[in-house]
């Protein structure tokens, strides 16, 4: 039975920080979706535009944070571009932080 | 989680390559542009110590050495290391070979440190050979670029642009040697034997002098300038802006038509421009007003992109590059003035041409690039020493590198001091041009120390433990 919530995943991968717009990959709404099988954890998640350079290390350190964390043996991340990043997808605490409104 | 992504809906994005593939590791472009602000440092000082090089007509030897530090010293080297680093990020590919870039590195260092000595000392001969070996480096940037341009997935407008650049930079050398050529005097050559094959060579620069003997020194010295000016800087600003502009305001292109359409006109005006320059022909207007009315194209775009976009505050970086598009006004009227048929060389027409120059280079290339650098060596930076530390601990962002009150000061002096010395210029006051410049080497200075600011976190990198309760000991992926 898997000992790690859904909840605990995105704290962590909330430590993951886009280091251009400097705010966190939760909050940006990059986080499509997390599953979670025993003590395996898939996440899909997506980058505010293709061609980004941040591409790979942001996927690397969404990995490296989760598999950092209690409960977790292997972690697998993929980037899909579909459907497409938009603003709208962030949190209120992500649009303070990056200033991001007009939508 | 983003509740309005349906997660059994999205589609895998092709798999991501390992850290680092698509680009060359981060020392190549930082050697290029370390070199460009040491050459930036020191034109500027030159101009302090010598303000009449700006405050009297340009055609002479000095005027053409510094100009040729900040042209391939400075913006060139910028730009060429910027390259390496942004066309495969931007164009998603990767560089076709990191070996031919270092090696263009060190003939690109050779080559402009000759070349602006032999101009300044007006040894036409070794400006010819140092140019030669520039020469080589820049074949081998196009080749290099070229073969990573044919990586491209996906042709965009700014793919197209950054094409048009390569083709336009390789005209420059081409046109630029040529001059140089046209300037040697081939009289010690006389007697050399045929059977020792450098007379086929001799007598290929022969016929190159020749053929540049029917055009006027000067205008083929303005069209060699605007190949360079237009064709590869502004170009790239353009091509490359549509790109990065939308990435870092969170927006998107509102047009691409109306990008095509810059990027098509600008080429059309350039090619006119370059023909009539050279041969000082009436229709040098006409195609002047092609390539004012392809930047006003682009700046209604830009101006669209900017009000679609997500992120409402602007950077200083965005500001500074902004700053460099709101001052192709004045230099599009500069040049339209310039242009005008039947305009007189006198002291003060002269002395407009220096501000034009100046005005482009110092002022819309220079603003650009330092905008643009604002961006790219904090990325080099933290990819370098954070990218591998990223959910491992806690890194420092982009802006924490870099002290944003230094760069809203430089900024500031750096503005004051371009309006300054082109007033100065205008006015051929050798002292406003010193004050000005000084300005402007004041700005360079808070350039300067943020980059160093930077590169320290190179050797003295500040991560921070996470405050999360992950495993004490990290696991190996």
């Amino acid at each position: 039975m898997s000992t790690v919530t859904e909840a605990a995943i995105l704290e962590t991968l909330r430590q993951v920080i886009d280091p251009e717009l400097g705010c966190n990959i939760v909050d940006l709404g990059l986080i499509y979706g997390v599953t979670v099988t025993g003590a395996k954890v898939a996440v899909v998640m997506t980058l505010t535009t293709p061609g980004c350079p941040m591409h790979e290390s942001l996927r690397w350190g969404a990995q490296q944070a989760l598999v950092n964390l209690e409960g977790v043996d292997a972690a697998e991340v993929e980037v899909v571009w579909d459907p497409p990043w938009h603003p709208s997808l962030m949190t209120e605490a992500g649009r303070a932080a990056t200033g991001v409104g007009g939508f | 989680m983003s509740a309005a992504v349906n997660p059994s809906k999205v589609k895998p994005a092709p798999a991501a390559l390992p850290l680092g593939v698509n680009t060359p590791s981060v020392t190549l472009p930082l050697a290029f542009m370390v070199t460009g602000l040491l050459a930036l440092g020191a034109g500027m000082g030159w101009l302090v110590l010598q303000p009449r090089l700006l405050a009297t007509y340009h055609y002479n030897q000095y005027v053409i050495a510094v100009t040729h530090l900040f042209v391939l010293g400075w913006i060139c080297s910028v730009v060429m290391g910027a390259m390496y680093q942004l066309v495969p990020v931007a164009l998603e590919t990767k560089l076709y070979s990191e070996r031919l870039a270092r090696w263009q590195f060190a003939f690109h260092l050779v080559g402009f440190i000759g070349m602006v000595w032999m101009f300044r000392v007006w040894n036409m001969k070794q400006v010819g050979h140092f140019g030669s070996v520039l020469a080589l480096g820049v074949g081998l940037f196009v080749y290099n670029m070229a073969r990573t341009l044919r990586r491209v997935p996906k042709w965009n407008v700014t793919a197209v642009a950054v094409a048009a650049a390569l083709f336009w930079s390789s005209f420059t050398v081409t046109a630029g040697l040529s001059i140089a050529i046209a300037k040697c005097s081939y009289d010690s050559t006389e007697g050399l034997a045929a059977a020792q094959g450098v007379r086929t060579l001799v007598d290929g620069l022969r016929s190159i002098a020749g053929f540049m003997s029917r055009f006027d020194a000067i205008g083929a010295m303005h069209a060699h300038a605007h190949l360079g000016g237009v064709g590869f800087f502004t170009m790239l600003i353009v091509g490359v802006s549509y790109k990065l502009i939308p990435m870092f305001t969170l927006s998107e292109i509102q047009s691409k038509r109306r990008a095509a359409g810059s990027i098509i006109l600008l080429n059309v005006g350039l090619t006119g421009s370059f023909a009539t320059i050279l041969l000082r022909s009436p229709w040098k207007l006409a195609f002047a007003l092609v390539g004012v009315g392809a930047l006003a194209i682009y700046g209604w775009e830009l101006a669209a992109i900017l009000r679609a976009r997500k992120r409402q505050t602007l950077d200083w970086g965005i500001t500074y590059f902004l700053t460099a598009v709101v001052l192709l006004f004045p230099l599009s009227g500069l040049a339209v003035a310039l242009s005008w048929p039947g305009l007189p060389l006198n002291l003060f027409t002269g002395q407009l041409e220096n501000v034009y120059g100046f005005l482009g280079l110092i002022g819309v290339v220079s603003f650009a690039i330092i905008g643009m650098l604002y961006k790219i060596i904090p990325f080099l930076v933290w990819f370098g020493r954070y990218s591998r530390q990223i959910g491992r601990a806690q890194v420092p962002s982009l802006a924490d590198l870099y002290s944003a009150r230094l760069q809203a000061a430089g900024y500031w002096t750096f503005l004051a001091g371009l309006a300054a010395a082109c007033g100065a210029a205008g006015l051929s006051s050798e002292m406003g041009v010193r004050i000005g410049c000084g300005l402007v080497s004041l700005g360079v200075a808070t350039l300067a120390l943020n980059v160093g600011t930077m590169l320290t976190h190179l050797f003295r990198p500040k991560p921070r433990p996470l405050s999360l309760q992950t495993s004490p000991v990290p696991k190996p992926v």
